[in-house]
C-alpha cells in the first residue's frame, strides 16, 4: 500500500512538472481578462428611464474603482499612514462634486478606492494587488510607500496593464526598467541630488558656503544610486566628498561614521537615513560634538514625529520630500482644512503628493472620455495636470516634472525654504553647534 | 589613530550593555522556565511606550520614570503568565520551549497591532534637555545619557543579582533554573518561582526598552530585531548566566563598533554573529554556561 | 482498507489541486494557492529536520534564499527554469554540508539559535553583495503566467510531501526518530546520530531550495536579500508546529490554516486582524498542544478506547 501511494504521488509529480512546462502556451489563449462591464443594479434601473438622450449612451458603472496595496503596519507604516489620508480626502473632495465626468457615458461618476494593508511585506503586496484586479474592475492602481513595496506592486500593475501612480520613493532606477504603465509624480535621486548643490550655491555666496562633504549612505540600492549621483555631482558644483560612509539599513549606530567625518573636518552633511538610523545618527552628532553647517536629510525628518521626538537636535536639518502644506497651489488650503479637521494639523508632507495623484488620475480620466485603461494610461502621460503639488506633466520613463522645494525644520517646525516665491521663512545657515541650541 | 579607536569601543560598550541587558529578561524566563518567549521584543517596546507616553504627557523625566515603567511592566508579566504561560508549565521540556514559541510569537502580533492602533506607526524617541550632552575626558567623550543608561543597567542588574543570591525566592528561582524536579521536591513552589521570574523578565525588558527609547527610537514593529538579537547575547552568554549574558552583550556591542570603525558598517552585523558562532564551536555551552545549562 | 481510504483521499486531493486552474480563472486565487502550496513545501521541509529528527532549526530561510538566489541567477543568464532551481537546490546542499558538522556539535536551544545566527550572516551578506532589486524585464511581463507558477509550485509540494512520507516509513525514518527522542540512546543501539541529523539536514535543506527556486520563478521583482529574511523560518516554523511536527499531514494543514486564516481576516477586519490573529492563533495553542494532528491523535486514542471497552462489555 505504502508503495501504491508513492507511485501515485510520482506520476501526479511528473504530471504537474509537464503541466509547469507547457502551461504557458496553452493557457495563455484561455487567460480571461475581465473585459465586461460589472453587471450592477443601480444601471439596470436607469437605462429603464425613459429619458431618450441617455439611451444612447452604455450603461455607466456605479463606481470608478481603485485599488491601493499599502502598508499600514510593519516598516513602511508609518509612510502608508500618511499617504493613505492623501488618496481619502483626495478622493472624498471629488465625490463631494458627484464624482468625475465620464464622456463615455455622459455621467459624474464617484470614484470608489479599496486598499488593503500589506504589513509590509512584498509577497503579501502581490497577493492584494492581484485580489485588487480580480475582485474588482481596476481603473488604476495607487501606491503604497517604501521602495521595496513598490518594487514587488510594479509588475503586477505591468502585467495587468493598470496604470500605476505611486509616490513616496526617489528610487530612479525603477523607472529605467522600461516600465509603461509606472507614473510617479514625485522628485527622484537624480533631481534630489543636483538641487540640494544648486541651491546651496544660490543661496549662500561663495565662501561662506560648505565645501566638505560627508555622505552617509546605505548599502541598498536607492543608497547606491544616490550616494554615486551625489559622487557625480558634488564636483561639478565645487564641493569635495571627504568621507563616504556606508551601513545596512536598520542599524542605529553610526559612530564610526560621525568620528570619521568629524575627523575629515566636513561642514556638510548628505545622508537618507530611516527614521531610527536618523535619530541615533542625531544624537550621537551631539554626543561627539560635530556640527555640519549644513545638512540635507532625506526620509528620517519627513514626518511630524521627527520634531516631536528629537527638540532641538533635529532642528536645521533639511529635507526633500516634494511638497509642504505651504506650497501655495489651489486647492491646497481645502486639503490643510480636511486634514486639520481630521488629524488637526495641516496636511503632511507625503500626503500633498498622494492626493496629487487622485487629481492626476481623475482630470485624466476626464480627459480621456473613458474607463479605457490604455487610453487613460497614454492620456497621462501626454497631459499637463494642475495639482496641489503644482503643474505636473510626465517624462517617457514616467518620472514626473514636479517642482522640488526644500523644506528645513526650525524650531519643531518644517519651514519651507525653497523656492523663494513659495517660501514660508528664509534658509537658516550655517546651522548653529548643538551645544549652543 | 588610538583616540578614535578608544572612542569606538566606549561606544562599543554603552551600546553592548543594553544588548545585555535586554537580553537578561529572556535568558531569566529561559532559565528558570524554559519558556523561549520571542515577544520579549514587544515587552521592550511595552517599556520604551510607558517611558515615552510618561515623558510626553507627565513631562516626568524618563530615568526617574523607571519605577514607573517597571510596575508596569510587572503587572504585564502577571497578566500574561496567569492568562497564557502558565498554561503551558505542565508540558515536558522540550513541547514547553516550543509551544512558548508559538504562544509568543501569537502575542508578539497582538502587542504589535496593539501598540500600532494606539500609538500609530510613527517612530519615536526621547530627547531630554541633557541628550547630546557629554564630557570629555583624555579627549575622549562620554556621552551623558549613555552613561546613565550604563549605570542604570548595571544596577538592575547588580539588583537582580542580590535579590537572586540573598532573598529566599531568589535561592528558589536559582534552584528552580538547576533542577526544577529537586526544587519542587524540597517544598519551593514551582508555580511562584515561574510567575516571579517571569515577571521579573518583563520588568528587565522594561527597562531596556526605555534606555532604547532615550538612546534610538521606538515603533509598533522594533520587537523582532530585539528579540533576534537577545537570543544571540542569551546563548553567547551561555544559558542559566545572567552575568553571562551581560558579557556577552558587551562583547558583541564592542565587536561590531570595531568592525565598523576598522571595516565598515555594511560587516558589523556578519562579524558580531561570526564571533558568536566560532565562539560556539570552541564553546558549544555559550562563554558561561554549563554542560548541563540547556537540559 | 483503511490504507486503501487514504490513498484514495490522497489521490482525490492531488487530482483536484491539479485541475482547478482550469475552473479558477482569478489570479488572485491561484496567488493564493501558490502561497499555499510553498508554505506546504517550506513547513514540511523544515519538519524532516526539526520535526522528525527533533533538531530544531530556525536558520531554514537560509536554504529557502539560497536556492532561490541561485536559480534567479541561472534563470536570468537564460538557463531553463527547471535547471536552474535544481542547480540553486544544490547550491543550498553544499551549503547544508559545510554547516552541518560544526553546527551539529550544538544542542538544544544552542543549536536553533546558532542556526538562527547562520541565517542572519547569510541575510546581511546577500545584502551587501546583491543589493539591487531583481526584476522581471518588462518585455517578459506579456508571457508571464500564474498557471505555470502553480503547477510548479505545486510540484514541489508533492515532492517535499512525497519525500517525507518515504523518509518517515523508512529505517531511515525510524533513526532519525531515535535520534530525537534519546540521542545517547539511539548512540548506544548503533545509530549513528550524526549521519541521520546530517541526512535530514541535507533533504531538508534540498526541497526548502527548491521552494525558494519555485519563488524566484514566481516573484517578478524583490530583493535578492528578501528570501533570506527570518520571517519565513519563523512563519514556517510557526505552521509546522501549529498543524503538529514529525507528522506528515500537520505542516500541511498548519500551512494552510495559517494562510487561509490571515487572508481571511486581513480582507475582513481592516484595522485589528493581527489582533484577531494572534488570540486565534493562541487559544489553537493552548487549547491544542501538540498542534491539530496531536488533538485528532487523542480523539482517535480516545474513541479506540471507547470502542475496546465497548467491545470488552459486549463480549464478557
Amino acid at each position: 500500500m505504502k508503495t501504491k501511494f508513492g507511485v501515485a504521488l510520482v506520476i501526479m509529480l511528473l504530471v504537474s512538472l509537464m503541466a509547469t512546462s507547457c502551461a504557458p502556451q496553452a493557457v495563455e489563449t484561455e487567460t480571461p481578462v475581465v473585459t465586461e462591464a460589472p453587471a450592477t443594479e443601480a444601471p439596470a434601473a436607469e437605462t429603464e428611464a425613459p429619458a431618450t438622450e441617455e439611451a444612447t449612451y452604455p450603461p455607466a458603472p456605479e463606481f470608478i474603482d481603485v485599488g491601493s496595496s499599502i502598508s499600514l503596519t510593519g516598516n513602511f507604516g508609518s509612510l502608508g499612514n500618511l499617504i493613505l489620508p492623501g488618496y481619502q480626502i483626495a478622493i472624498e473632495h471629488i465625490n463631494a462634486d458627484g464624482g468625475v465626468f465620464v464622456k463615455e457615458y455622459n455621467k459624474k461618476i464617484p470614484l470608489r478606492l479599496t486598499y488593503y494593508d500589506d504589513e509590509s511585506d512584498p509577497t503579501k503586496a502581490v497577493t492584494k494587488m492581484e485580489t485588487l484586479f480580480s475582485e474588482h474592475e481596476l481603473t488604476a492602481y495607487l501606491g503604497g510607500g517604501g521602495s521595496s513595496m513598490h518594487a514587488a506592486s510594479i509588475p503586477i500593475a505591468e502585467k495587468n496593464k493598470v496604470p500605476y501612480l505611486g509616490i513616496s520613493f526617489a528610487l530612479y532606477k525603477i523607472h529605467q526598467q522600461g516600465y509603461k504603465y509606472l507614473f510617479s509624480p514625485f522628485p527622484k535621486s537624480p533631481n534630489q541630488t543636483e538641487d540640494v548643490f544648486k541651491i546651496l550655491n544660490e543661496a549662500i555666496p561663495e565662501g561662506e558656503r560648505p565645501t566638505k562633504v560627508a555622505v552617509f549612505a546605505y548599502n541598498d540600492d536607492w543608497g547606491k544610486e544616490w550616494g554615486d549621483l551625489v559622487k557625480l555631482r558634488a564636483p561639478e558644483y565645487g564641493y569635495e566628498i571627504v568621507v563616504y560612509e556606508e551601513n545596512p539599513v536598520g542599524v542605529n549606530d553610526w559612530t564610526a561614521a560621525i568620528q570619521k567625518a568629524k575627523a575629515a573636518g566636513a561642514d556638510m552633511l548628505l545622508t537618507l537615513p530611516v527614521f531610527p538610523d536618523g535619530s541615533g545618527m542625531f544624537k550621537t552628532m551631539a554626543e561627539l560634538g560635530w556640527t555640519p553647517k549644513f545638512s540635507l536629510v532625506i526620509r528620517a525628518p519627513e514626518g511630524v514625529n521627527w520634531g516631536e521626538s528629537l527638540g532641538k537636535i533635529g532642528d536645521y536639518v533639511t529635507i526633500f520630500p516634494g511638497w509642504h502644506y505651504g506650497a501655495k497651489f489651489e486647492g491646497v488650503d481645502k486639503l490643510n482644512a480636511r486634514y486639520e479637521e481630521l488629524y488637526g494639523r495641516p496636511a503632511d508632507l507625503l500626503t500633498g503628493p498622494a492626493y496629487a495623484c487622485v487629481q492626476i488620475l481623475a482630470q485624466a480620466i476626464e480627459k480621456a472620455g473613458t474607463l479605457d485603461r490604455d487610453v487613460i494610461r497614454d492620456t497621462i502621460a501626454a497631459g499637463e495636470f494642475d495639482t496641489v503639488i503644482g503643474p505636473v506633466t510626465f517624462n517617457p520613463d514616467g518620472t514626473g516634472n514636479v517642482l522640488d522645494p526644500l523644506i528645513q525644520w526650525q524650531n519643531g517646525k518644517m519651514e519651507l525654504v525653497w523656492p523663494a516665491e513659495h517660501a514660508t521663512a528664509p534658509l537658516i545657515y550655517p546651522a548653529p553647534a548643538f551645544e549652543d541650541r | 589613530m588610538l583616540q578614535p579607536l578608544v572612542q569606538n569601543i566606549v561606544y562599543g560598550i554603552l551600546i553592548g550593555a543594553l544588548y545585555g541587558l535586554a537580553a537578561v529578561g529572556l535568558s531569566l524566563v529561559f532559565g528558570v522556565s524554559k519558556f523561549l518567549n520571542v515577544s520579549h521584543g514587544e515587552l521592550l517596546m511595552l517599556g520604551g511606550y510607558a517611558s515615552f507616553w510618561i515623558f510626553k504627557l507627565l513631562k516626568v523625566d524618563p530615568f526617574v520614570s523607571i519605577p514607573l515603567t517597571i510596575i508596569f511592566l510587572l503587572l504585564i508579566g502577571f497578566i500574561l503568565y496567569r492568562l497564557i504561560f502558565s498554561r503551558l508549565i505542565k508540558l515536558e521540556v522540550e513541547k514547553k520551549i516550543q509551544n512558548s514559541l508559538l504562544v509568543g510569537f501569537g502575542l508578539s502580533t497582538i502587542l504589535q497591532n496593539i501598540a500600532l492602533r494606539l500609538w500609530t506607526a510613527d517612530d519615536r524617541s526621547i530627547t531630554t534637555a541633557y541628550s547630546g550632552l557629554s564630557f570629555e575626558l583624555a579627549g575622549i567623550r562620554f556621552p551623558a545619557v549613555r552613561l546613565i543608561s550604563l549605570g542604570i543597567a548595571i544596577v538592575a542588574l547588580i539588583s537582580l543579582q542580590i535579590f537572586l543570591k540573598k532573598t529566599f525566592t531568589g535561592k528558589a528561582i536559582r534552584a528552580t533554573v538547576e533542577d526544577w524536579q529537586s526544587a519542587s521536591l524540597m517544598g519551593i513552589n514551582i508555580h511562584q518561582v515561574y510567575l516571579l521570574a517571569f515577571m521579573l523578565g518583563c520588568a528587565m525588558a522594561g527597562v531596556a526598552g526605555t534606555l532604547v527609547s532615550i538612546c534610538y527610537s521606538i515603533d509598533p514593529s522594533m520587537g523582532l530585531n530585539w528579540t533576534l538579537k537577545s537570543m544571540v547575547v542569551m546563548v553567547l552568554g551561555g544559558l542559566g548566566s545572567m552575568v553571562g549574558t551581560f558579557v556577552g552583550g558587551i562583547i558583541l556591542g564592542v565587536t561590531e563598533s570595531a568592525t565598523a570603525f576598522f571595516i565598515g558598517g555594511n560587516y558589523r552585523l556578519i562579524a558580531g554573529l561570526l564571533l558568536f558562532l566560532i565562539i560556539l564551536i570552541f564553546r558549544p555551552q555559550g562563554l558561561f554556561g554549563t554542560k548541563e545549562g540547556d537540559k | 482498507m483503511k490504507k486503501n481510504q487514504t490513498l484514495l483521499i490522497a489521490f482525490i486531493f492531488v487530482i483536484v489541486l491539479a485541475v482547478i486552474p482550469l475552473f479558477i480563472k482569478k489570479d488572485n486565487l491561484l496567488t493564493y494557492l501558490c502561497m499555499i502550496l510553498l508554505y506546504i513545501s517550506l513547513a514540511s521541509s523544515w519538519n524532516i529536520l526539526g520535526g522528525y529528527t527533533g533538531q530544531v532549526s530556525l536558520g531554514h530561510s537560509a536554504f529557502f534564499g539560497l536556492g532561490a538566489l541561485g536559480t534567479r541567477l541561472l534563470w536570468f543568464a537564460g538557463w531553463n527554469v527547471i535547471l536552474a532551481m535544481l542547480v540553486g537546490g544544490i547550491i543550498a546542499i553544499v551549503f547544508a554540508l559545510l554547516i552541518g558538522s560544526p553546527a551539529f556539535k550544538l544542542r538544544g536551544a544552542y543549536f536553533t539559535i546558532g542556526t538562527l545566527a547562520l541565517g542572519q550572516i547569510l541575510f546581511a551578506t546577500v545584502g551587501n553583495i546583491f543589493p539591487q532589486i531583481s526584476s522581471l524585464p518588462v518585455q517578459d511581463l506579456q508571457s508571464y503566467t500564474l498557471v505555470s507558477r502553480y503547477y510548479l509550485f505545486l510540484a514541489i509540494a508533492l515532492l517535499t510531501v512525497l519525500v517525507a512520507y518515504l523518509i518517515a516509513n523508512s529505517r531511515l525514518g525510524l533513526g532519525m526518530m531515535a535520534v530525537r527522542e534519546q540521542e545517547d540512546a539511539a548512540e548506544s543501539l548503533g545509530v549513528n546520530a550524526f549521519r541521520h541529523k546530517l541526512t535530514a539536514l541535507v533533504i531538508s535543506a534540498f526541497l526548502a531550495g527548491l521552494a525558494g527556486g519555485a519563488f524566484a520563478f514566481f516573484q517578478i521583482g524583490y530583493y535578492p536579500q528578501y528570501p533570506f529574511s527570518p520571517v519565513w523560518t519563523l512563519d514556517s516554523t510557526m505552521m509546522a508546529y501549529i498543524g503538529g511536527t514529525g507528522t506528515i499531514l500537520g505542516p500541511i494543514i498548519g500551512a494552510i490554516f495559517f494562510v487561509v486564516l490571515k487572508e481571511v481576516l486581513s480582507l475582513n477586519l481592516a484595522e485589528f486582524h493581527p489582533t484577531v490573529f494572534g488570540i486565534l492563533f493562541i487559544l489553537v495553542v493552548l487549547f491544542l498542544p501538540g498542534g491539530f494532528m496531536g488533538f485528532w491523535k487523542r480523539i482517535r486514542a480516545k474513541q479506540n478506547k471507547k470502542r475496546e471497552s465497548a467491545a470488552e462489555l459486549s463480549h464478557p
